[in-house]
């Protein structure tokens, strides 16, 4: 137990001093696990996100409802075990036998799973859209799709914003979820830290680092926010 | 010299008849106001005539080529690429503007112009900016529409429209979501624009500038035209139960 604050940091610097070397290392390659399958998700999930709201709002049926259908399943069922369905379904289903590494396992899963709460919202800032905004743009002569691009999407966008960055921060914090495949992060790393350090620490460590990520990333959507509140 | 003309147009939406039959057609330079009561489908008119809603019957032609027409009972659209074509003949201004929040004020007035017409950005802006002083808005170029008041808005919904030369305007209550005091700055605009000889159908129930303003007054009810004619004729004159009735609802 730590009597004081100061007695606290006190300990972390001592703890940091003796333990240093051997922490940096996992911690490093953890940090840099979390980055990329953070940005690998946004950078997939963000357009596939669209396109299965687009999907969902799709007049044919049979293209609406099994992209419904596949939404639904995607958040009705854990994120840790469609992780697990990606990386084993492969062999168990198929036979076939290293399809894909893990970290590759992990980005599919996480792309999917994030596009299927990316397209709830991209659709709900869609349909949020006057239809005059539509019409006048049809009036004008522009064509579907210049409607869809030059007037919808951009104004979308705004609406959308906050409701992704709380999305957003949740990828953050899901990222953890890579080590039920075995693969690095700086949970795992405070974990295996702590039981051979005696100490909680190392997850004082871990929970700073995520929370100095959420703490840039809400940062960025505010700054987004106001570089877009120059229309209302 | 006709330029628009509507044939026998039907349109329902579900079992509700909204437009039984409406013929009428258009000259070149004619100024035309509709009037009539709320759900009468004025409204329905205007919209099947712009291609915002399907007509169910009848035929649409813009100075002889047809929108859409009947054929073995059914409405039979034009291509898409001529639709497009002959849109750009016509313009809209919306009750409620329907400006695009997110361009400025210039960028509302170009847009369309540049990549629908595929006008120069230095040409259209040049445009923009002579229909801009026009309204009397050159000082607001750069705003965003947020920051407009009601009637100035609106000023730039006409403006947008006439950026691509319509030969016809269609205007559905230009003035109704309006303020009073700020409905004058509109009609004044409209009125100028009728002294300049633009084509235009304008539904509206201000009935003191349509009789200004029109060559011609139709008033409709219930999905039908049921009378038109010199504005004095209709709004004065008329000898139908239904128009005095309705007028008699403006007089104060
Ligand atoms: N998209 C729609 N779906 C179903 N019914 C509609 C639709 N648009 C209009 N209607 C109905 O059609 C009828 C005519 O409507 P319309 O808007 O054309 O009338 P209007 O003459 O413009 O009336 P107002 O003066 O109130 O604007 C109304 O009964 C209305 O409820
Ligand atoms: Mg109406």
């Amino acid at each position: 137990m730590f009597e004081t604050l100061p007695e606290l940091f006190n300990n972390i610097s001592v703890f940091t001093a003796k333990w240093w070397g051997m922490l940096a290392g996992p911690f490093g390659s953890g940090i840099a696990t979390s980055l990329k399958v953070f940005g690998l998700t946004l950078l997939f999930a963000l357009p596939l996100g669209l396109i299965v709201a687009l999907g969902e709002m799709a007049k044919f049926r049979l293209i609406s409802a099994p992209v419904k259908f596949f939404v639904m399943v995607m958040r009705g069922t854990p994120l840790m075990l469609q992780l697990l369905f990606v990386y084993f379904a492969p062999f168990y289903i198929f036979g076939i036998r290293g399809a894909y590494s893990r970290f590759v396992a992990v980005i599919i899963a996480f792309t999917l799973n994030y596009a299927a709460y990316f397209a709830e919202i991209y659709r709900g800032g869609i349909q949020s859209m006057p239809r005059g905004q539509y019409e006048a743009g049809a009036v004008l002569g522009f064509t579907q799709v210049q409607v869809f691009l030059k007037i919808i999407l951009p104004q979308v966008i705004k609406r959308v914003l906050p409701p992704f960055s709380n999305e957003v921060i949740t990828l953050v914090k899901d990222t953890a979820l890579v080590q039920i495949l075995g693969v690095s992060d700086p949970l795992r790393a405070a974990q295996n830290a702590a039981s051979f350090t005696f100490s909680v620490v190392p997850f004082m460590f871990s929970a700073v680092v995520y929370f100095i990520l959420c703490f840039i990333i809400e940062r960025l959507f505010n700054l987004g926010e106001k570089r877009l509140s120059y229309y209302r | 010299m006709e330029l628009l003309r509507v044939e026998h147009l039907k349109k329902s939406f579900g079992a509700e008849l909204v437009l039984s039959d409406i013929s009428l057609a258009v000259n070149k330079s004619e100024v035309i106001s509709i009037i009539g009561p709320s759900g009468s489908g004025k409204s329905t008119l205007l919209r099947c005539i712009t291609l915002l809603e399907k007509a169910d019957g009848g035929a649409v032609s813009i100075d002889g080529d047809y929108l859409f027409h009947e054929q073995a009972g059914r409405v039979v659209y034009a291509k898409k690429s001529e639709l497009r074509r002959l849109r750009l003949r016509t313009g809209l201004v919306f009750q409620n503007f329907n400006l695009f929040p997110h361009f400025s004020v210039l960028r509302n007035l170009t847009e369309a112009q540049i990549h629908v017409l595929g006008v120069s950005p230095d040409a259209a802006r040049e445009t923009a900016m002579e229909l801009l002083s026009k309204m009397g808005l050159t000082d607001k170029a750069n705003a965003y529409p947020y920051s407009l008041s009601g009637g100035q808005c609106q000023r730039v919904a006409i403006a947008r429209a006439l950026a691509l030369r319509p030969e016809i305007l269609f205007f559905d209550e230009p003035t109704s979501a309006l303020d009073p005091e700020l409905t004058f700055e509109v009609l004044r605009v409209i009125r100028q624009l009728a002294e300049e000889h633009m084509t235009m159908v304008i539904v509206t129930h201000e009935m003191a500038f349509a009789r200004d303003v029109s060559d011609r007054v139709i008033f409709m009810d219930e999905g039908v035209i049921i009378e038109q004619g010199k504005p004095e004729d209709v709004l004065i004159n008329s000898k139908n139960e239904r128009v005095r009735a309705f007028l008699g609802n403006f007089k104060s």
